[in-house]
């Protein structure tokens, strides 16, 4: 009787421990990918009253880029920008009133791009109202490897980071993407900070 | 009797072979879209309403796209009144979509009356999709797996067709 026992032992486990171990199985996706500090996101998101996160991966972009059927110029474009790349990430940060996140929070988020690697190209304060806004390029070796742009108001923080490689004229390709409409801005800021660089400053923009 | 001894011995044992997979399963719900409809059903106290004929449906939108849109799934929670934990939530949908689901959409209102939830899985040349949406007091739940190339085509076809009758019409 004990042989008998000690035999069906491991075919009760061969079935029981497949299925326990389904259901306890842990998140698919697994930590995200987004390099910024976890800490950081959740304080953010536990004051803000709507949240929006977009994270695009090096796999994910690369299926996206079989959206754009490549007749187009444009498509081919914006394809072989997307191809590229080795991700996109999204956060907006909506807040209910004025003040409810604070300036050392925003801080924080530059603090973490605040490397030899990253080099600003924006810096826009605009104290009357309390917005700012912040680009930043990854130079390695001479070429730009990732942008990150911080646009801070007074009730909307939005992070926009794209890793890999980019030009910023191809940047306003990216606009038609969920989330990165503000793109097509940004590629005019730079354009518009180009001229400014050719001529006297004015104004806040550094 | 040495004989009765072994049966009374292995029916038991049988039970629980086959009880504990099959309640374990139970509870969890399985995995996939009817896992995920099935944790909202039970964590929630929720019935989802299902969708008459949907794998015809399914078969027509296969035909319709040309193959770029099938495998359609679709649940639909009409007065859904429960207060959602949007991290609650997306916790569960990670857990029971399991492997190969990449979350790309999340948006999460703090008051939980808004969630959305679209989750992305390669499946060889195709896309599975996965949404979920919760808006006030309705939540839909909806799986598709797309062909983009096929997709693309068809909707190019839509996009001309509207584009000449414009045309026309001008």
């Amino acid at each position: 009787m004990r042989k008998f026992f000690l035999l069906l032992a491991p075919a009760v486990l061969a079935i029981a421990v497949p299925v326990l171990s389904q259901t306890a199985s842990t998140s698919p996706s697994g930590p995200s990918p987004f390099p910024l500090q976890p800490a950081i996101e959740k304080e953010l998101a536990a004051k803000a009253s709507n949240v929006t996160e977009v994270t695009l991966g090096k796999n994910m972009l690369g299926f996206a880029a079989k959206f754009m059927d490549g007749k187009d110029a444009d498509d081919v474009a914006t394809r072989q920008l997307i191809q590229g790349l080795d991700g996109i990430y999204v956060r907006d940060y909506e807040f209910d009133k004025d003040g409810e996140y604070s300036p050392d929070d925003v801080d924080k988020l530059r603090q973490y791009f605040e490397t030899s690697e990253w080099t600003p190209i924006v810096r826009e304060r605009e104290k009357k109202s309390g917005e700012s806004t912040d680009v930043m390029m990854k130079m390695v070796n001479g070429a730009s490897q990732g942008m990150f742009i911080l646009s801070a108001e007074p009730r909307e923080l939005s992070i926009v980071l794209i890793l890999g490689p980019i030009r910023m004229d191809q940047l306003g390709a990216l606009k038609g993407l969920g989330g990165l409409s503000a793109l097509g801005n940004v590629d005019q800021s730079v354009k518009k900070k180009d001229k400014a660089d050719q001529t006297p400053k004015e104004g806040g923009t550094q | 009797m040495r004989r009765l001894g072994w049966v009374a011995w292995l029916v038991p044992v049988l039970l629980i072979v086959l009880v504990v997979p099959a309640v374990v399963l139970a509870r969890s719900g399985g995995a996939g879209f009817d896992g995920v409809v099935g944790s909202i059903e039970s964590r929630y106290h929720t019935h989802a309403t299902r969708i008459p004929f949907l794998c015809l449906m399914s078969l027509v939108a296969r035909k319709a796209t040309s193959g770029g849109v099938s495998a359609v799934h679709i649940a639909e929670f009409d007065h859904f009144t429960a207060k959602v934990d949007g991290d609650e939530l997306n916790r569960m949908v990670e857990e029971k979509l399991g492997q190969g689901w990449e979350r790309i959409i999340r948006e999460t209102s703090r008051r939980g009356g808004e969630q959305t939830l679209i989750f992305a899985r390669p499946e060889g040349d195709r896309m599975g999709l996965f949404v979920l949406d919760l808006d006030g007091n309705e939540m839909d739940v909806v799986q598709v797996s797309v062909d983009p190339d096929r997709l693309n085509g068809t909707i190019n076809r839509y996009d001309r067709g509207d584009r000449e009758h414009g045309d026309a019409s001008d």
